[in-house]
């Protein structure tokens, strides 16, 4: 990851790591809660616009669960 | 920041505070200290812990430091486990799986007090958590990792009281339920002389996070997302209320620059030298149209500040601050505040202003508004807390003296929730540019960033930080005691004295945060804990090498760019 990354990157990042061990299904709803629970509006709908441009540094369960909110 | 404290007591028991009350202590007979340094930073109770062990306790220390309580006059540990920076998980995960795999795990409590029990002990006694496959990450040796589990695992009572240094890590939530899932597994909750017992950053910080000062919950850690919570306060204020968390301070930072946050209103706390990457901070303050400080002193922070109110000291304030064991303590003034107001009501008249009228008529009545809509202080008012000295919550029709311990019988929650508790390393490293660890703590004579203390003549005993390193990475690089050294990660440079120390397991480095002109957090990162955004000040990657001279620095080259910026006295 770069380190120019945006900070909706590296923190969806740091939290699906915590899921890394669990089948896809329940990481994504796993991480999708979280960001439900303790993100700002504005942080999530950052997070959707960089993956709507496809953000290449994005754990790929960050972006299946940010097409779930 | 005690954020992680929250969210994984809650996990664990479905509260967001300590298990026990202070008085406990009396009762432990192993004591599992984690990340915590009581004679520096809580020595009250520290005193406590002492006069227990003095009585024939048994302590166990996991530190990276060799701290005081390891060795000193009438205490001697019978373990310390010197647990590298990071490896908090990994080892509290060791700790467990030596207890369920040599079988002395409470089984009878955990059938019938906790749930997902099979899930977690399966995960747990799987051999990648023994001592011996993760000492090299812990840097604990595995007999002694051994030998301190069936120590606390088999005391009649054993009781676990942590710090900073077990939530200020990338992985705090998930350690602070780690812990909770070892003193489940001991069956070590629910009674006098156990428990999970956080030592808290400040005084009040139960009390701030109890009123609602998460972004994410109203009063009683109830989520703002909660129609019916919400309600209660619709119906009382006549206002719609945002069913959305808000940013916490660090997300605050990084919409500051990226144009969405543009106003702050800080009351209280310096954030300009508390929090980790200064530059980044300052940066961020920079870029906000209106900064608001409220503050005792012209603090660090102030220098940003387009208006600055008045606070008030301790001794003017008419309220209460609770402590780490749920106890509201009233809090008296003995002289009229100085400035003519009480600082509640310099906030109500911001509210006013802006066109609601926050019109309260005494502290008592805002805490007769706070018993009314948060259940776990139903019982609370500032005649009950006269009448009775203190009160700790919750303070209930069922608990109307309040409540010492907690989970008697049965969690908050109902079942205590065992949670697999994966190690997952943080992202922080030390690598050949930054081949040293840093941590941060306190020393007892300075409180947090010395905003009061280094008024006073406290500074006579500590009046800069210092780097404290083992000897042989101080060898290697050519430092003596006393000598001026450069401490670099990779986002800034500072300058500070050194002191050569065995305390300091080799790779570790260590200093403390109480000076501006030194500002440890000029180089502490944008790490946080995944779960709360609680920052990681445990762990950066560093370099430190001899400095011939004080040079400026990136820090310093940044404010030359604002000369207009008041320089807070010193």
């Amino acid at each position: 990851m770069t380190e120019t990354a945006a900070p909706e990157v590296r923190l969806g990042n740091d939290i699906a790591r915590q899921f890394a061990h669990l089948p896809d299904g329940d990481a994504v709803a796993r991480i999708a809660d979280h960001l439900l629970r303790f993100w700002d509006p504005r942080m999530r709908a950052r997070l959707r616009d960089l993956v709507a441009a496809g953000d290449p540094d994005l754990d790929a369960r960050v972006v299946v669960a940010a097409e779930l909110l | 920041m005690p954020l992680p404290t929250g969210y994984g007591l809650n996990q664990a028991f479905g509260t967001s505070a300590g298990t026990q009350d202070f008085k406990s202590v009396e009762q432990a007979d192993v004591v599992l200290l984690i990340g915590a340094t009581p004679t520096d930073a809580h020595p009250v109770f520290a005193s406590r812990l002492k006069k227990r062990l003095r009585q024939g306790a048994r302590l166990v220390v996991a530190d990276p430091r060799r701290i005081e309580l390891v060795r000193s006059p009438h205490v001697t540990a019978a373990y310390h486990l010197p647990v590298l920076p990071g490896a908090n998980v990994a080892f509290v995960n060791a700790m467990a799986h030596v207890v369920v795999t040599e079988g002395l795990h409470d089984e009878g409590f955990v059938r019938e007090r906790c749930e997902n029990v099979d899930g977690y002990l399966s995960f747990i006694a799987d051999p990648v958590h023994s001592p011996e496959a993760t000492e090299e990450v812990t840097g604990i040796p595995a007999a002694d990792l051994r030998a301190a589990a069936r120590l606390y695992a088999t005391a009649r009572n054993g009781a676990i009281y942590y710090g900073l240094g077990v939530t200020e890590h990338s992985q705090g939530s998930t350690m602070v339920m780690g812990m909770a899932n070892l003193a489940m597994v001991t069956g070590n909750l629910g009674r006098e002389g156990v428990g999970v017992n956080p030592l808290r950053g400040q005084n009040n910080v139960l009390g701030s996070c109890d009123l609602g000062s998460f972004p994410h919950e109203f009063p009683g850690y109830r989520h703002v997302s909660l129609d019916a919570v919400r309600g209660i306060y619709e119906r009382l204020w006549g206002r719609t209320l945002d069913p959305e968390p808000g940013l916490r301070i660090p997300n605050m930072f990084d919409s500051a620059l990226g144009g969405s946050f543009m106003g702050l209103y800080v009351q209280g706390e310096d954030i300009a030298q508390s929090d980790p990457n200064t530059q980044h901070v300052e940066a961020a303050l920079r870029a906000m149209e209106l900064v608001v400080v409220q503050d005792l002193f012209l603090n660090e922070t102030a220098r940003f500040a387009h208006v600055f109110l008045p606070g008030t000291s301790f001794l003017e304030k008419d309220g209460t601050f609770t402590n780490a064991e749920r106890r509201i303590n009233r809090v008296r003034p003995v002289l009229p505040p100085r400035q003519g107001k009480d600082e509640w009501q310099i906030t109500c008249d911001i509210a006013t202003a802006m066109g609601y009228d926050m019109g309260y008529a005494s502290a008592a009545e805002i805490m007769a508004e706070i018993a009314a809509t948060t259940p776990t202080f139903a019982g609370v008012s500032f005649d009950r807390l006269d009448q009775e000295g203190s009160l700790q919550w919750p303070v209930t029709e069922s608990a109307p003296h309040g409540t010492p311990t907690m989970h008697v019988g049965e969690f908050v929650r109902g079942k205590g929730k065992l949670v697999e508790t994966v190690y997952v390393p943080t992202t922080e490293r030390a690598n050949r540019r930054f081949p040293l660890i840093l941590t941060t703590g306190r020393i007892l004579t300075q409180y947090n960033v010395g905003a009061q203390t280094r008024r006073t003549s406290n500074n006579t005993w500590h009046p800069e930080d210092i780097l404290e390193l083992h000897p042989a990475d101080a060898e290697v690089r050519g430092i003596r005691t006393g000598d001026l050294v450069e401490l670099s990660s990779r986002v800034g440079t500072t300058a500070l004295r050194a002191l050569v120390s065995e305390r300091m397991p080799a790779g570790v480095v260590y200093t403390t945060f109480h000076h501006p002109v030194t500002g440890a957090n000029v180089v502490t990162t944008e790490n946080s804990d995944w779960a709360t955004n609680c920052p990681e000040y445990k762990v950066t990657a560093v370099q430190v090498g001899v400095a011939n001279a004080r040079g400026e620095t990136d820090l310093e080259a940044a404010r030359r760019e604002h000369p207009d910026e008041l320089a807070a006295p010193r």
